[in-house]
This record gives C-alpha cells, sequence and structure tokens, in this order.
C-alpha cells in the first residue's frame, strides 16, 4: 500500500518545484558568497621568519640618505629570476626527488613566498668565492623552522658600502652595486627608506638543520645545485621523494639511523578527527603524493582507498588514526560522502546492484536485519510490526516452481548479499531443508558432493540445518 | 543516567590527563624534533595544556571525544511503521605516546597505549523492542544503548635493535582479509632482510560479548546475546547464542622497500559452545543443538603493491576462504602516469560471497561479480582535481540445469521445466565523476554517479563546500539532486532534491561544535528532515 503522502496533487507539486528552484537559488548564492571571499591563501599568521629584519616600518621620505641618490641607472636583470631570461631550471639542478616536469614542492609545506630581492647565487659562489654558510650563518645550528636562516642585511654591507645598522635610517652605498634598488627590486627614487616587503612564510614542516648538518648532509643534497642559479626560490626547497634517499618508510629496524615516521618531519595534531598529522594549512591541504605508495588522494579515492588499505594498513595509520576508519567502517554516523540525499529511500536500488559494497561497513545478519526487522521489512521479524504489504514480486513469479525469468533462485545466485540482509536462516530452510525439515529444494551447486567431505567434518552445523543428522542424504559427505 | 555516566568519565578522564600530564619533570626542555621553540623568532611556545600539540614531546597524552547527536525518521516502505531516531554516539579515546621518554633517539624503543569507549544509543527506540516479554515487538540483538570498547592496547614498537614489535588488547587488523578486530596479543618481527613476520591469537571480537559489537565478525550468521531466552528456548530458535571465538594468524610482509609491498595473511577463527540447528521448534521437532569447537573461517589473502614513480603503479590481491573452497576475492588496479597531471588507470575485481563457517549460506548456489572500471584522474592546478570513471559489472547466472544429478535440482521433478537464461552474464554499468577545488582550508567539491541495470537505475550528483573563515568559523553547504528507479517495484522511483547546511566553531585545534541540517524532498518521503550536533573535543599536551 502507497502511503497518502505519495499523493501529492499536480498544483502542489509545481508549487513545491517552484519553492525548490528558489531554494536552489538561496543555497548557491549562501554557497558563492562564502566561497567568494579570498581565493589567494592568506599568509601565515605567524610573523614571517624573514620579513621581520628586512621590512623596517615605513619612514618619511626625509629619513632616507639624501647626499647620494639612492638607485642606480644600470640595467638590473641578473638575479630577478633562477636563470637567466627565467628559464627552466634544469633537473639536475633542482634538490633531488624533483621530477622532469617539476610543478615545485607541496604548497601545503612550503607556502608561496614573496621574493622582493634582487640576488645572484651564482655569482656570490662563483665569482665571490663565498660559501652557503657565509651568509646563511644559521644553517648549521638552526634546529627549527622558525629561524631566520636569510643573511642579516648588515652582512651586505661589508661588500656593497651600505649601512644596514639602523633599519630605519639605512644608508646607501657610494657605487651602484650599494645603491637601494641594486638590490631591493622595485625601490624607486623618492622612496626613502621604504622598501617592499619580503615574505617567507614559516614552512609547515618540523625540520633541523644542526642534526642533517652534523651527519655530514651538505645543502646540495637536500637544496639542489643553487649555486648554479641566481635567484634562489622556493622550487628549491626539498621534495619528500628526495628525503626518502634516507628517511626509508617504513619505519623498521631494517632502515638506516634516519627516522622515518611521518611525524619526524611533519607536524602532529590532526584538525580532522582521526587525523595522526596536521594536514590542513591556510596555503593548502597536504596529500599523498601519487609516487608514496600509489596513495594520490584524487577526488574519488574514498572509492579506491581499499586496494591502498588491504595491501599495507599501516602506511594508512601514518597518517590516520583508528577512529578515522571506523568513522565509516562502522556504520553509527551515515557519511554523506558516501550515502548521498535520502539514502534511506534510495538504498534498497543501490544494494540489490552491489550489496558487496555495502558489507564493507555493516554486517548484514546484525545492521541490516536489525533494522529491517524493527521496520517490519522482513520475513521473521516481530509480529507486531511485520510488513503487511509484499516485498517481492508476485508469489508466482518470485517463488513457485518452476523457475520462470525473475525467479528468486536467479536473484540468489546473482547476488546472494542481498538476501542475507534480510532474510534469516529459518526463511530459507522452509523450502530449502531437507526432506522432513523443508521442502527440499536444493540449493547447492552442482559438484557440491565432491568437497563437501571436509567442511561437514570442519563444520557440521549448517550441514544439520537442513538435514537431520541421521539423513542419509548426509552419508554421501562421510 | 547512561549521560551521567558518560560525563563522569569525561571528568574522570580529564583528571588522567592532567595527571599524565604532571608526570613529565618540571622543567625539562623541549629538545626532540624541529619545533623547538627559538625564542628570538617565535611567538611564545604553548606552556600548558592546549588543544594544539605543537612539538614532540616525551609522554605525549591526549583525551579525546566526538559526540554525534542525531534526530531523523524512518519509515518502512509502505510507510506503516515509523521510528523515530534519535541517536546519541560519544566516543571517549586516551592515548599516551611515548611511555619511554626517549623521543630523541630514533632507533629507541617506543611505547604506547591507546583506547577508545563508544556509547552509541537510539533513544527512539522503544523499550519493547528488547523486551523478551513482547514477542510481538522483540527485535533480537537490538540494544538501545550499547558500549563497547572499540580499541584497547599497549603497542610497543623497535625492541631489540628494532626487531620486535607487539601490541597487547583490543586491537584492528586490516589487510586482504578485510577489517576485523580480536582481544589478544601480536608480535612483530622485522628483520633487516626486508621482511617481516608477524603472529597473533586471541579472542574475535563478537556481538553479544560484553563492550563488543557484531562488526568483525563473518557474516551469515544471525548472532548476539540470548541471555533471558532461556525461559522459551523456542523465542527465535535461528537467533544463535554468542560465545567466545578463538583466533589465530599470521602475517608475512615486505618491509622497507619504499617501492614495491607485498602481504601474504592467514586467518583462522573458531566457533564455539552450543548452537540451535532446529529451525522450527512446534512441537514436531524437538529443540536441538549441536555443540562442539567448529570452524568459523580460515581463509588466506594477498596484496601486493608496487609503484615507480616516473612510470605508475600496480595493486592487486586476492582472499581465498580454504573452507568454503573459494575465493573470494580478487582485484588488480593498474595506475599509469600519463603525464605529470595525469592519471590513467585500469581497476578489476572479482567477488563472491562466503560466510561464517556456522552459516547455511556458504552452501547456496552463489555466482561470482566481476567488475572492470576505467579510469582518469586529472590535476591542471594544485588547487582543482578532476577524476572520473567508467564501469562495468557482470553479474553471473546459471543456464542451464545442473549436470551432477547426485543432488536433484528439484525433489518434484520439475527441473526440466525450469526456465534458464541464454546468457550467463547480467551486466550493469556506471560511472562516477567527481571534481575538487580547494580555497586554503576550504573546498568546493562535486560528486556525481550513475548505476544502469534491468533492475533498478540510480542517478544523481552532490555538489558540497567546507570553508574556515577566520580559522574558527566553519561553513559547510552540500546541495544534489538524485533520481532512483526501482524496476522491480515501480512505485518506489523517486527524484530527490535536497540540501544540507552546517556552521561550526573550533573551539581551538582539533575541537569544535557543529551544527547541521539536512532537507531532503522526494515523492516517497515528502519532506524529510535530519539534525544533528557535533562536538569534538580533543586536549593534548
Amino acid at each position: 500500500m502507497i502511503p497518502a503522502k505519495n499523493e501529492i496533487d499536480t498544483t502542489e507539486e509545481r508549487r513545491g518545484l517552484g519553492a525548490l528552484f528558489v531554494l536552489i537559488v538561496v543555497i548557491l548564492g549562501a554557497i558563492g558568497t562564502a566561497f567568494a571571499q579570498d581565493v589567494e591563501p592568506p599568509a601565515d599568521p605567524a610573523p614571517p621568519a624573514a620579513s621581520a629584519s628586512i621590512a623596517p616600518p615605513p619612514q618619511p621620505p626625509s629619513a632616507g640618505p639624501a647626499h647620494t641618490p639612492p638607485v642606480t641607472q644600470l640595467p638590473l636583470t641578473s638575479g630577478m629570476a633562477p636563470l637567466p631570461g627565467d628559464a627552466r631550471v634544469p633537473l639536475k639542478w633542482l634538490p633531488p626527488g624533483a621530477f622532469e616536469q617539476d610543478t615545485g614542492p607541496s604548497a601545503a609545506v612550503f607556502p608561496p613566498q614573496k621574493l622582493t630581492l634582487r640576488f645572484n647565487h651564482k655569482f656570490h659562489v662563483e665569482t665571490q668565492k663565498l660559501e652557503c654558510k657565509s651568509c646563511h650563518q644559521g644553517a648549521l645550528t638552526s634546529q627549527s623552522v622558525h629561524d631566520v636562516l636569510l643573511p642579516k642585511p648588515t652582512l651586505c654591507d661589508g661588500c656593497h658600502g651600505t649601512d644596514h645598522e639602523n633599519l630605519n635610517a639605512v644608508e646607501a652605498g657610494d657605487d651602484d652595486s650599494g645603491k637601494c634598488n641594486f638590490c631591493h627590486v622595485g625601490y624607486q627614487p623618492g622612496d626613502g627608506n621604504r622598501v617592499a616587503k619580503f615574505q617567507i612564510p614559516t614552512p609547515n614542516l618540523v625540520f633541523n638543520h644542526q642534526k642533517h648538518a652534523a651527519r655530514n648532509i651538505n645543502c646540495q643534497q637536500c637544496h639542489g645545485d643553487v649555486q648554479e642559479l641566481e635567484l634562489a626560490t622556493r622550487d628549491q626547497m626539498p621534495r619528500m621523494r628526495g628525503c626518502f634517499g634516507c628517511h626509508q618508510h617504513p619505519d623498521s629496524a631494517a632502515r638506516g639511523d634516519a627516522k622515518s615516521s611521518c611525524e619526524t618531519c611533519h607536524i602532529k595534531g590532526g584538525a580532522t578527527e582521526g587525523g595522526r598529522l596536521k594536514t590542513t594549512f591556510p596555503s593548502g591541504v597536504m596529500n599523498p603524493p601519487r609516487w608514496l605508495h600509489n596513495a594520490q588522494h584524487a577526488p574519488d579515492f574514498i572509492q579506491r582507498h581499499k586496494y591502498v588499505a588491504a595491501n599495507d594498513s599501516q602506511f594508512c595509520a601514518n597518517c590516520h588514526k583508528e577512529e578515522y576508519c571506523v568513522g565509516c567502517h562502522d556504520g553509527r554516523v551515515r557519511p554523506r560522502s558516501i550515502h548521498p540525499a535520502d539514502y534511506l529511500n534510495m538504498h534498497a536500488t543501490e544494494a540489490r546492484l552491489a550489496t558487496q559494497r555495502c558489507t564493507s561497513c555493516h554486517r548484514e545478519q546484525s545492521f541490516c536485519l536489525s533494522c529491517h526487522q524493527r521496520l517490519g521489512v522482513s520475513m521473521s521479524g516481530p509480529t507486531g510490526v511485520r510488513e503487511a504489504g509484499r516485498f517481492h514480486p508476485p508469489k508466482q513469479e518470485w517463488s513457485d516452481a518452476p523457475r520462470r525469468p525473475g525467479h528468486h533462485a536467479f536473484e540468489a545466485m546473482r547476488n546472494l548479499n542481498a538476501c542475507v540482509s534480510c532474510h534469516i536462516e529459518r526463511d530459507c530452510v522452509v523450502c530449502h531443508g531437507g526432506q522432513g525439515i523443508g521442502g527440499g529444494f536444493n540449493p547447492h551447486s552442482g559438484g557440491f558432493a565432491g568437497g563437501c567431505a571436509t567442511q561437514l567434518r570442519r563444520n557440521p552445523r549448517p550441514c544439520y540445518v537442513c538435514h537431520d543428522p541421521g539423513a542419509s542424504v548426509l552419508q554421501r559427505c562421510q | 543516567m547512561r549521560l551521567r555516566c558518560l560525563f563522569s568519565s569525561l571528568v574522570a578522564g580529564s583528571a588522567l590527563s592532567a595527571s599524565l600530564f604532571s608526570a613529565r619533570p618540571a622543567g625539562a626542555q623541549d629538545t626532540a624534533g624541529g619545533l623547538a621553540p627559538n625564542t628570538a623568532a617565535t611567538p611564545a611556545a604553548p606552556s600548558k595544556v592546549t588543544g594544539a600539540p605543537a612539538a614532540d614531546r616525551p609522554l605525549d597524552a591526549e583525551i579525546t571525544s566526538d559526540t554525534a547527536a542525531q534526530f531523523y525518521e524512518m519509515r518502512s516502505p509502505t510507510g506503516e511503521t515509523v521510528i523515530s531516531r534519535r541517536r546519541l554516539t560519544t566516543t571517549l579515546g586516551v592515548a599516551v605516546y611515548d611511555l619511554f621518554d626517549k623521543v630523541d633517539d630514533p632507533r629507541a624503543p617506543t611505547l604506547t597505549f591507546r583506547a577508545r569507549l563508544r556509547y552509541d544509543a537510539d533513544y527512539g527506540g522503544n523499550a519493547e523492542e528488547t523486551s523478551i516479554h513482547r514477542p510481538d515487538r522483540l527485535v533480537p540483538g537490538f540494544s538501545r544503548g550499547p558500549v563497547d570498547l572499540m580499541y584497547g592496547y599497549l603497542e610497543g614498537r623497535r625492541f631489540f635493535n628494532g626487531l620486535l614489535g607487539f601490541r597487547l588488547g583490543r586491537q584492528y587488523v586490516t589487510d586482504a582479509l578485510g577489517w576485523w578486530s580480536f582481544d589478544g596479543g601480536q608480535v612483530k618481527i622485522t628483520t633487516p632482510y626486508f621482511l617481516a613476520f608477524e603472529v597473533y591469537g586471541g579472542l574475535e571480537q563478537r556481538g553479544g560479548l560484553p563492550f563488543s559489537t557484531s562488526r568483525y565478525e563473518r557474516d551469515g550468521i544471525w548472532r548476539g546475546d540470548r541471555s533471558g531466552y532461556e525461559r522459551d528456548p523456542t523465542l527465535y530458535p535461528s537467533f544463535q547464542p554468542s560465545d567466545i571465538a578463538p583466533a589465530i594468524g599470521a602475517a608475512i610482509e615486505s618491509s622497507g622497500i619504499t617501492w614495491l609491498h607485498g602481504r601474504v595473511t592467514y586467518r583462522r577463527v573458531y566457533n564455539t559452545g552450543a548452537s540451535n540447528v532446529s529451525q522450527f521448534t512446534n512441537g514436531v521437532r524437538s529443540n536441538t543443538t549441536y555443540e562442539g569447537t567448529r570452524i568459523s573461517q580460515e581463509r588466506i589473502g594477498y596484496a601486493v603493491d608496487g609503484s615507480l614513480p616516473t612510470l605508475g603503479g600496480i595493486k592487486a590481491g586476492f582472499a581465498y576462504d580454504l573452507y568454503v573452497k573459494a575465493l573470494g576475492n580478487v582485484y588488480a588496479s593498474v595506475d599509469w602516469y600519463a603525464t605529470q597531471k595525469l592519471t590513467l588507470s585500469v581497476d578489476y575485481d572479482y567477488y563472491r560471497p562466503t560466510f561464517d563457517g556456522d552459516s547455511i549460506w556458504n552452501f547456496f548456489m552463489a555466482m561470482p561479480m566481476n567488475d572492470l572500471g576505467l579510469r582518469a584522474s586529472w590535476d591542471p592546478s594544485s588547487r582543482v582535481s578532476v577524476s572520473g570513471a567508467l564501469r562495468a559489472r557482470a553479474f553471473t547466472v546459471q543456464t542451464e540445469p545442473e549436470k551432477d544429478l547426485s543432488f536433484q535440482t528439484s525433489p518434484n521433478g520439475l527441473y526440466e521445466a525450469n526456465y534458464y537464461p541464454s546468457s550467463s552474464i547480467d551486466p550493469m554499468g556506471g560511472a562516477n565523476l567527481a571534481g575538487r577545488y580547494r580555497i586554503g582550508e576550504g573546498f568546493i567539491g562535486a560528486r556525481g554517479a550513475a548505476d544502469l541495470h534491468r533492475s533498478g537505475d540510480r542517478v544523481g550528483l552532490d555538489v558540497y563546500g567546507e570553508r574556515t573563515l577566520e580559522t574558527r568559523y566553519v561553513l559547510q553547504a552540500r546541495t544534489g539532486v538524485w533520481h532512483w528507479n526501482d524496476k522491480l517495484r515501480a512505485d518506489r522511483e523517486a527524484t530527490n532534491f535536497g540540501y544540507v547546511l552546517a556552521a561550526g566553531y573550533k573551539l581551538f585545534q582539533r575541537s569544535m561544535v557543529l551544527v547541521d541540517f539536512q532537507h531532503d524532498m522526494n515523492r516517497i518521503a515528502g519532506q524529510r528532515f535530519r539534525t544533528m550536533l557535533w562536538l569534538t573535543i580533543a586536549l593534548s599536551k
């Protein structure tokens, strides 16, 4: 019997559709408003590690040196990009682990930078014979990603003839290399002591330079051949694949000294339920790259993650705690990413198409059955709520012999799980039990007698449900 | 009353956390990891219990709790029976890491304790549904407010120079044999020769036993707590009593090779205790039980995964049921990294149901189904990802009478008259498309799917998004249209439009309160509402 609720008249339906349309517009508008905000990731909320000493508070133009013009008229082309003409950096100069068509390190780990300084590493290393540590003095002793590893501007003063001692009144040098715009990109005459802000946000990472330096790991092993480049950009930051050269996965006795658990490098504390690692940052979301156990978290990963988990659950456990998996796999709160819309009314159709998918989260003879019995959608539920109508097609088509198209035998053999989610064994034994117990309709497949002896020996219980222990038919399996 | 107990537990948990935190010597320095505070360059580090575990410290501890309250209605397909669901699901977890206080040494042993309790109540459930004095309403196995221990184990790693690891307590095992839980011990030996050996033993987690759920036992047998049924053994004789289920297992796994991983696994579980084999205790037949230790499951599985960063990857596996003597599942997935941003894949799945050893359904004719999928995944930028797949499934059916007439198909002699399909393949088609656009700490996504079969179709699309404002205000929205057509019961065809609106507030990192409202409209349900309240609390040191 169809509930009266289904009998909505056409006028009401039209009115409902109109209201529906208005609702869609309102919802989409609301979503649009929420998402129309700044699409650029905001800068790291913490003070940028490299900006504090470079960008002093704005001062009036008069505070700057007035006796020498602070700009040079030289054509300043080098040091604006990694290579002249912004050519692509060859793979061999990129950090180990980079790919041929490299897209740079993860923005979630290394947020986008704002480089407002012109600098030529190659010139300083090859011509000026400087070493990395000449400028990056803190790199060998740093224990935290929060440490500022860029040189203080006063370090430049020795060669450039400038005086950055007082950042509120920086003195330009006498020659062209000492002029403000020689290094500070975009500096204009009349800017006085003001230069563009330089931002290298703190990486979302755990890293200890000192420990690596103590193991004779040189700069190039993580940063690539910076000495071949002019401007060093974010692209020279380490790639995770390169780190794996030492930090092999998994964490086990077979590996070297480099600790390989994820929180060795990644920040602990998941933002979501059951997360081990912090993966969401203003600059992006951290997900496994596809080369790492082929576990790319693409938008359809929810449908394919079983391939990864079945192979190596410890790999998943590096980022996810048990409760993250249980959130879906224990069927307590319906996840909309899997069961959309009015799934209670829709699920029967999907269950018939692919019940084996249901069993990855739900046990049929408890989860499904209990609910079906409570609602009366079962053959053997409590009499007080048992469904008055018939769920299956008419008996003549569905269960009477001989079989016709649409007979339940075909439905059962193509998807037996669908039967098990509603019926208890008694329902089947009524007809499929051996003679004397049920109707005697044999449900076994051909050749069953050839292999049943072992099964009878190891667990006779299911045999006795349908056959009397002394039945002659059982002797064929003994 | 139960709620009060729960909150008492929560308070007790907080007290425990305080005592754990105080176990750390006063003035101890944060020396491990790269996040040790540099006072010259960083803001002040958290100095007491906060929601943000900022550093890797000895004796890290956390208390977590997740609560979901749901309010909605369910009705039977006839519309006659309506159940009001007022569900409260709450968990309380405790974890203590680095009990050995040697986090500085990467080769040092580690000891961790983790446990989580869950209370899952349905206050919409009627008391008559659990009363054996009301057989007309009794739903065997249904419980209005069970408490279960989801997991609780002590885990050691890297003992004896990294060779030995172990787990003791209630724990999960996830591998080619599925998602499983048992109470007992597991020992893992990791050799320096790229192999690890694992053995475990204990008792399978079974519904009806204290602090347990039935989620992890094999399907096909209706089983649970029959205490109280003694007064009337004829009451639901098919509902089997629960008893302990000894389990053993072993696995050999590769270790330490980044690009290749394989695991072969074996598991055997026994059923014990009495089992009622009489389905009709009506006076004609007596109530008969079978009692004895018997096999519940014996399966072997293998899974392998290999990937080459510049070429692609392959995953494959199978699970074989040694009791039923049948392959339960075979899968293979091949990914080709066509370009840096494009991955093309072929997925294959074979499935044939197998059940608990006590189940009669192991011996019903069940034919396998085969799935083949072609998939593409494209990341045009770091913010945009799109994945789509076409898939085909072939169910299998019987096309002719059984050749082996030692077991006659139909004892009434009608088997010759039976209809058999001309083709054994019963095809089904489908597709899915999913996309995602990330915006900082938010995203907009879409997910569509279509399943088409002679017995019914399902087609639809959801658009959803989440946005966090000022790092603490969370907005979520979802809307979608889905159509389903049950060709066996035409009156069940419907098109549903629904939307979900949610707003939350992050109390601190990993802790949030969120209210969620769902509204669906379709001709079967009319207007359908579901309200949810979420509360997540995480206190960490």
